[in-house]
Order: C-alpha cells, then sequence, then structure tokens
C-alpha cells in the first residue's frame, strides 16, 4: 500500500512547487492511472516513490510518503529499489548492457544474488514478458515495444510489489504500445502487482486501469481528483475521444471502452454517412512536391521502395505505418539529408534530388523527432534570428520573427532561455526556428511525442493557421486521433512502400490505425468527437 | 564461445608479435593470420572485406612512403629528391620503404587484433574480467562504450538538425552549433542513465572497510614498491633487500585490491565453463608467445628481429618459428557464438 498526505515539493532553484499538498492512497494490487497537462508534476510523484526525489534531486520536500512501510525519503532509492520496480520513457536510455539477459540480470549481479537464484529471476520475468525467444538479442536490435517490455522485465527482476512507469508508451507505435500495455494487465491481473502509470495518451490505457489520478496544471486549472476513472473523467476539460462524445452525449454511466461505447452509439439515431469535404481539393492544383519512384536503401537493407506522392499547396497528408515503416527515411529523402538510390523528387516543378539540405531548406521546413537537437541559442528570438542568418536573410526576412512568436504564441518567452522552456514550448520554439523563412511545405516527424491534449489542440490550431497561408504540411506520426483531426490525406506506409493514399476516412477500416471514433460509429465517415458532435445536436 | 580471458591473451600475444618482429616473412604470416581469424570473428552481417584490410590497403603504403621519405639511410638508392625540397630531399632508399612497410603491417595486425577482440568480446564480458576492486570502473567503461557509438549518433543528428536551419559549418564558430546540443544532450542522457541505474539499486553501499585504511594501505604499497626498486638501483649491496621490499610492496598492493574486491560483492550471471577450445587457443598463444620472448635455441633470435639496413637481403625463414606462430591461428577455428552477430 502507498499512503501519500500532504506532499509538497520544491525542486531546487524553482520559485513555484512541482507538487502542492498532495495527498493520496492506492491499495495493494490496484492499477492506477496518473494523468495531467505537462508540468503538472506526474513525474515527481512518481520518482517520490522510490525516493529518487528528493535523494538524486535535492530540492525541499515535505509531508509523509509510506511505500509499503517504508519511507522512500529517508531510506533512499536504493532500498526501495527492491520494493518499486521503476521504469522510463526512453527504454534505451536505461539500458546499461548490450543484451537482454545481462541487462535484466544487472541489478541481480550488483546485488551480489547467488547465481543459481538469479538465473531462476531471469527466467521468471523473460517467460512473464514474453522475451524468452529474445534472450540472447543485442538491445539495439530489438522494437521500441520489445525495448520497453525488457526495460520492465528489469525493473521487476527483483519482484518489487510496486511497478512504477513513466510515460513508458511515448515512444511506440499503437501495436508496440498496445503490446506493453497487455504485459501491465497481465503483471496486475496475474501477479497482484500494484501498477502506477504516468501516460498522456488516456485512450491507450483506460480500459485497463482501476483508479484514475488527476493532477492540475502547474496554473491550477483545477483541482487534484483520484477516483475510478467514471468518476474523475467527467471533471477533466480534455479527454480522449470516446469520454468526450460520451459526455457530450451525456451517457451514463460514461463508457471508457469502445466495447461500452459501441452498446450506447447503437441506440443513437441513424445518420447517413457524410463525405467529409476536402479543404483542397488536391488533383486540381499543380502539385507542390511531386515524388516519383523513390527508392533508399541502408546498407542494402530497403527502407523506401519505388515511393509516389504528390502534395498539393494548403494541403495536410499524414504519413502513418509502423516503426521501421520507412516514414522518417522518406521525410530526410525529401530535404536532402538522405540521397536517394532512385527516383526524384521535384518542389514546384524543380528537380531537387541531389541539392544540399542547406539549400532545400529555405524552401522545405523540416522539424525532427528530437527538437531539442536544433536549439542552441541564448533566447527564443535569437534561434529564429540564427536561421535567418544561416540562409542570409537577416535584412529582409520573410516573416518578421516577433509575429512569428505571437503565432507560435511565444510573444511572452522571446527573452528565455529554450531549453528552459516545457517540452511544448520547446517544440514551438524549434518550429519557429524552420518556419522563420517562410517554407510553402513544412515536413513534421512526430510533431505530438511527449505532448498533452491541451499541447496537441495547440498545434492542431496552429497548423491550421498556416494551412489558411497555403502552407502544405506533411507530418509522420504515431497519434491516430491527431491525425484524424488534422489529415486531409492519409499516406501509410510498410515496408518503404505506400499501401495507402487516401482521405482520411480511410483510416476507419484500418484495424491498426482506426480513431476511436471510427470504431465507435462505424460506416459514418465520422473521424473525431467534432465529426460526432456536429452531426448530433447535444444532449441528443 | 572463447573465454575473455583467452582472447585478451590472444590480442596482447598479436601486441607483442606485431611490436617484435619485423622479419618480412613472420610479419607477413602473422598478417595472414590476423586477417584469418578478423574473417572469421569481426565481420559483421553483409561486410565482405575486413575493416583492417581496408585499412591497411591505405596504412602499409602510406607508412612506406614517409618512412622512405623521411629516413635516410640504406644502400639501395632508388631516385634522389632535389635537396632543396625541405624534409624530403635526398636519396629515396629501398631499404627504408620496405621498413616502412613492415612498420605499416605491424600497425595493421595490431588493428585487425584490437577490432577482432573488441567484436569478439561483449562489453559485458570486458566488464567481468575486471578484478572486484575496480568494478565500479568496469561499469564505468562499458558504459563509455556503449555511450560512444550513441553520441556519434547524437552528433549526426544534431548536424542534420542544423543543417536543415541552413547551418554549415565553415569555421570555428560554427562548430558552436553542434557542440552545444551536444554537450547538453549527453548531460541530459548521463543523468538519465543515472537516473535509471539508481533506481535499480546500484551504488548501494556495501559494509566494508573504512576508506582511510584503504588509502593508507595503498600508499604504503607503492612505497615499498619504490623504494625497494630505488634500493635495488642505487644501493648495489643491499640489492636483495630492496628486492625484499619490492615483493612486499607488490603484496600489499594485491592484498589491498584484494580486501576492496572482497568487501564489495558481485555475482556473476554468466557462469562460464572452460572449454576444450579455450585450452588449445591458450596453448597456440601460449606457444606462440614463448617464441616471441624467448625463441628456440637452434634459432637465432635476430630472425626475428630483421633489419632491413643497410642493404636489404632475403630474411630467414624457419618453418619451426612459422608453425609455432601458427598457434595464433586457433580461434579461427573456434566455434562462433550466435552472440556475435
Amino acid at each position: 500500500m502507498i499512503e501519500i498526505e500532504h506532499l509538497t515539493y520544491t525542486y531546487p532553484g524553482s520559485p513555484a512547487p512541482a507538487l502542492v499538498d498532495l495527498s493520496l492512497r492506492v491499495n495493494t494490487g490496484e492499477f492506477v492511472l496518473i494523468a495531467g497537462p505537462s508540468g503538472a508534476g506526474k513525474s515527481t510523484l512518481l520518482r517520490c516513490l522510490n525516493g529518487l526525489v528528493p535523494h538524486f534531486t535535492g530540492g525541499t520536500l515535505s509531508g509523509k510518503i509510506s511505500v509499503e512501510g517504508h519511507d522512500p525519503v529517508r531510506e533512499g532509492p536504493h532500498v526501495l529499489s527492491r520494493i518499486v520496480g521503476f521504469v522510463f520513457q526512453e527504454p534505451h536510455s536505461q539500458f546499461v548492457m548490450d543484451r537482454v539477459e545481462d541487462e535484466i540480470a544487472f541489478a541481480l549481479e550488483n546485488a551480489a544474488m547467488p547465481p543459481g537464484e538469479m538465473r531462476v529471476r531471469v527466467e521468471e520475468v523473460m517467460h512473464l514478458l514474453d522475451l524468452t525467444p529474445l534472450r540472447s538479442r543485442k538491445l539495439e536490435t530489438l522494437s521500441g515495444g520489445e525495448q520497453q517490455r525488457v526495460a520492465i522485465a528489469a525493473a521487476l527482476a527483483f519482484r518489487p510489489r510496486i511497478l512504477v512507469l513513466d510515460e513508458p508508451t511515448s515512444q511506440l507505435d499503437p501495436q508496440s504500445a498496445e503490446d506493453v500495455l497487455q504485459a501491465l494487465v497481465r503483471l496486475n491481473q496475474e501477479w497482484g502487482l500494484t501498477i502506477l502509470l504516468a501516460e498522456h495518451r488516456l485512450e491507450r490505457v483506460l480500459p485497463y486501469v482501476d483508479r484514475l489520478v488527476y493532477l492540475p496544471g502547474p496554473n491550477g486549472r483545477a483541482p487534484m481528483f483520484s477516483g475510478p476513472p467514471r468518476e474523475v473523467l467527467p471533471h477533466i476539460d480534455l479527454t480522449p475521444p470516446l469520454i468526450t462524445v460520451g459526455k457530450a452525449l451525456r451517457w451514463e454511466p460514461l463508457p471508457l471502452t469502445l466495447k461500452e461505447g459501441r452498446a450506447f452509439a447503437a441506440r443513437m439515431p441513424a445518420l447517413p454517412p457524410v463525405q467529409r469535404a476536402l479543404s483542397v481539393p488536391p488533383r486540381e492544383n499543380a502539385p507542390l512536391l511531386r515524388i516519383q519512384d523513390l527508392h533508399f536503401s541502408y546498407d542494402h537493407h530497403p527502407a523506401l521502395c519505388g515511393v509516389h506522392l504528390t502534395i498539393s499547396p494548403g494541403e495536410t497528408i499524414v504519413l502513418m505505418g509502423r516503426n521501421g515503416a520507412g516514414k522518417t527515411t522518406l521525410l530526410k529523402c525529401i530535404v536532402g539529408l538522405l540521397r536517394p538510390q532512385r527516383g526524384q523528387i521535384w518542389l514546384n516543378g524543380e528537380p531537387i534530388t541531389g541539392q544540399p539540405p542547406e539549400k532545400i531548406c529555405q524552401r522545405v521546413g523540416y522539424l525532427p523527432q528530437e527538437p531539442d537537437m536544433m536549439l542552441f541559442a541564448d533566447t527564443v528570438m535569437e534561434e529564429l534570428w540564427t536561421t535567418l542568418r544561416n540562409h542570409g536573410l537577416q535584412h529582409a526576412p520573410p516573416v518578421p520573427p516577433c509575429d512569428l512568436l505571437v503565432t507560435l504564441g511565444l510573444e511572452g518567452y522571446a527573452d528565455a532561455y529554450p531549453r528552459d522552456l516545457s517540452a511544448g514550448q520547446r517544440q514551438r520554439v524549434a518550429l519557429g526556428a524552420i518556419a522563420v523563412t517562410r517554407p510553402r511545405l513544412l515536413l513534421l516527424d512526430e510533431p505530438t511525442r511527449g505532448l498533452d491534449y491541451w499541447l496537441k489542440q495547440q498545434l492542431v490550431r496552429l497548423l491550421r493557421t498556416w494551412k489558411q497561408d497555403g502552407t502544405a504540411v506533411l507530418l509522420a506520426t504515431h497519434d491516430v486521433e491527431f491525425a484524424a483531426q488534422i489529415a486531409d490525406r492519409v499516406v501509410i506506409l510498410s515496408n518503404g512502400q505506400v499501401v495507402v493514399d487516401d482521405q482520411p476516412t480511410v483510416l476507419a477500416a484500418s484495424p491498426l490505425f482506426a480513431p476511436q471514433v471510427a470504431r465507435l460509429f462505424p460506416d459514418t465517415g465520422w473521424l473525431t468527437a467534432e465529426d460526432v458532435m456536429n452531426a448530433y445536436p447535444i444532449g441528443v | 564461445m572463447i573465454d575473455p580471458r583467452i582472447w585478451l591473451f590472444w590480442a596482447f600475444t598479436m601486441l607483442v608479435a606485431a611490436s617484435e618482429v619485423r622479419n618480412p616473412l613472420y610479419i607477413l604470416w602473422l598478417l595472414l593470420v590476423a586477417w584469418i581469424v578478423e574473417i572469421r570473428w569481426a565481420l559483421h552481417r553483409g561486410q565482405k572485406i575486413p575493416w583492417s584490410f581496408r585499412w591497411g590497403v591505405l596504412l602499409i603504403p602510406l607508412a612506406g612512403l614517409f618512412n622512405g621519405m623521411s629516413v635516410r639511410i640504406g644502400e639501395t638508392v632508388l631516385l634522389r629528391l632535389p635537396s632543396w625540397l625541405p624534409l624530403m630531399g635526398g636519396p629515396i632508399t629501398l631499404e627504408a620503404l620496405v621498413y616502412g612497410v613492415l612498420n605499416g603491417m605491424a600497425l595493421t595486425i595490431i588493428l585487425s587484433a584490437f577490432l577482432t577482440f573488441n567484436r569478439a568480446t561483449p562489453a559485458r564480458d570486458m566488464v567481468r574480467i575486471v578484478p572486484k576492486a575496480f568494478y565500479e570502473a568496469g561499469v564505468i567503461l562499458s558504459i563509455a562504450l556503449t555511450f560512444f557509438p550513441l553520441m556519434l549518433r547524437t552528433v549526426q543528428d544534431i548536424r542534420e538538425a542544423q543543417m536543415v536551419r541552413g547551418h554549415r559549418i565553415r569555421g570555428l564558430r560554427d562548430w558552436l552549433a553542434i557542440w552545444l546540443p551536444l554537450l547538453m544532450n549527453g548531460l541530459e542522457r548521463a543523468v538519465r542513465l543515472a537516473e535509471a541505474m539508481v533506481a535499480r539499486g546500484y551504488g548501494a553501499p556495501f559494509p566494508s572497510g573504512s576508506p582511510m585504511g584503504v588509502q593508507f594501505s595503498l600508499a604504503g604499497g607503492l612505497t615499498a614498491l619504490l623504494g625497494g626498486w630505488l634500493v635495488r638501483l642505487f644501493v648495489p649491496q643491499h640489492r636483495d633487500a630492496g628486492l625484499g621490499v619490492l615483493l612486499l610492496g607488490v603484496g600489499l598492493i594485491l592484498g589491498t585490491v584484494w580486501w576492496v574486491g572482497h568487501a564489495h560483492p558481485r555475482t556473476g550471471y554468466r557462469n562460464r565453463s572452460w572449454t576444450l577450445w579455450d585450452g588449445l587457443i591458450g596453448l597456440g598463444c601460449g606457444v606462440a608467445a614463448w617464441i616471441l620472448i624467448d625463441p628456440f635455441s637452434w634459432v637465432d633470435p635476430q630472425a626475428l628481429y630483421y633489419s632491413p639496413y643497410p642493404r636489404l637481403l632475403l630474411p630467414d625463414f624457419h618453418p619451426w618459428v612459422g608453425l609455432g606462430l601458427l598457434g595464433l591461428l586457433i580461434p579461427a577455428f573456434a566455434k562462433r557464438s550466435s552472440e556475435i552477430d
């Protein structure tokens, strides 16, 4: 059992506390989801449970924490490591060894466990997480989902009674995320393990949890809520589409799973299927970007095999596919970071294949997966000027940097140090750094990674604003709900080939990429909660 | 799977051989041995030519050229460069070129041996052969080994991220856009890893002797070692006493290391059992090492340490020595573990 009473914690040098007077009780064997906007203190709360906060971070802590009768503040993370297994967001950043078995055994070797017992423990957790066939594999050769399962196995090697996970599925595609969650459900149900999980994408986790703890934002938009999901969800503003629809249509009790939701949906008055109007009829415009028969291989491993694609001005295309399908490779080929072995790319009718990235990127903005790799200047404003100077545009900026900061919602942060900002703000700074040349085409690689619902809505609004100006967007994402909101067209890649290039309604039929609303109301052509609410008057 | 200590012994013997041997026939013999073992153990999937071969093709002629241009010894003058050419002016001799080529071959052997050792011995095995007292240092080494390729990948990611902003590296100042994100990223990653390791119980204190005692013991050992050596060097009438003090120092240091290791118990997940191949390779390396350090009485030691100066002569080749050095080829016949792939 975990008991927290009046916990307040402030990071060193921080003017405001990360957690304020938090009280919580978690019973043994519960599966608890910790939700809340970025900066709400989810990770801090989880780190308090094994003593990483304050032992590793410093800072001031008041209040009382008891984890299975132990005090993490007094006893520290070394003692608590036997009771609380901890899994971090990025699996590869927590690995010490290079092979599956050795990674799992690392903590046990450190604790000088007798070899016989150690082997039993390693076999046990590998069996539990379906890792036995991967036991000798190098960690770098595993998929994201497999790596995360290894990280969970390593955390379970000490047979802890509590497993704590900090956004373990944020880097994973839907199928890998589902595999990890299924493993957690098994651990919870069959082993009786207490699980605390912080996660932004509630739609993935809600069906499995016993309790939802909602931490309000740093500016205290709402009080903290804790209880069964059905009791807490009505108090939260931004929720998964199923819950949003359920709340809007006043479904009682609020459905948590699609199965429950379908029972309500079936009782709704039938409406004829709608055709989502495309804001840009792509085929009628001259293409902004044309890709023909593009091939690219990494050391004889084909990543792109004959890709054909066209993008029109003002069009938003969402590129989907499992990890390793070739999404990032395609984006990098377009901006010249990778040179295709075959095929041709035209931008505004001009062939750009083989041109240096610096030249292409005057007209094409590319936001890589890790926006932090871009940021190095002292201020947000300086980041924008750096790009302008790089392109020789400092004397005649295509868009005034001050105006761009307003569009990005960063006008109050012009003099801030970029790396001090939140994840969402940093991402917008990076977006500004590539958009300051006013490119007509934006390429975004996983732009919603690590963003909460609030920040995702901000990004949707921003991209829609730019779309009005005729900016085309090609974005790669695993986030099906985001894709459903933003896409004019969906392109699905598989093994380097375009297997789908169609209107977003095609997602409705995809077992892997269908958004919740499409699963809830099949054959209607609806993809987002907005579609449902437009179709039914509130309170039907 | 070959025991990492045996691999270490093999790599060390190759290093000694490459450093000692300059007989062109033996050194060619050793180079072939190194390449065959590398082909067997160190080729990546899809790779057909060993890395050291590619380097060797570049390194050997370059070393020959460099030596030929910079060394003026030797009787077989191939050509004379004008004396006004700085550093290079003067006679270019065949002997100097050959000696440079031999040095290039020796460097290629060392490179090949270490590539093989590195590829055939996973980082975790290297950590496990480190004495317990240096376990922490071993773990740091292991992390560094996995950190380095990650860092190279990060440099590439940062370069790409900056290139798409139109960044070009034209001067020293332009590197700031690479180094600053790299530094920040490296620090953040190090903190994340440290946090993950602490959360898994790494660094938990074990009951052990006082650090002060360890420091005194080590300092005493080093003092005795140095003192004994100085006595042997400068006071010939007390050489035996000096040896005694020196051995006492060595004993004290080893004892301290053992004691510290004993106070930090660790266990190993993989218990390796000694295999026939370990024995055979160890024996092969032992024979080769014996030949290199103390050649057979009927072999002229100068045959190994051949010099082409002042005039190039055909070197000797003793079949028994060649056969003995073939002991280093035994790993090429051992079963390769699937773990290497």
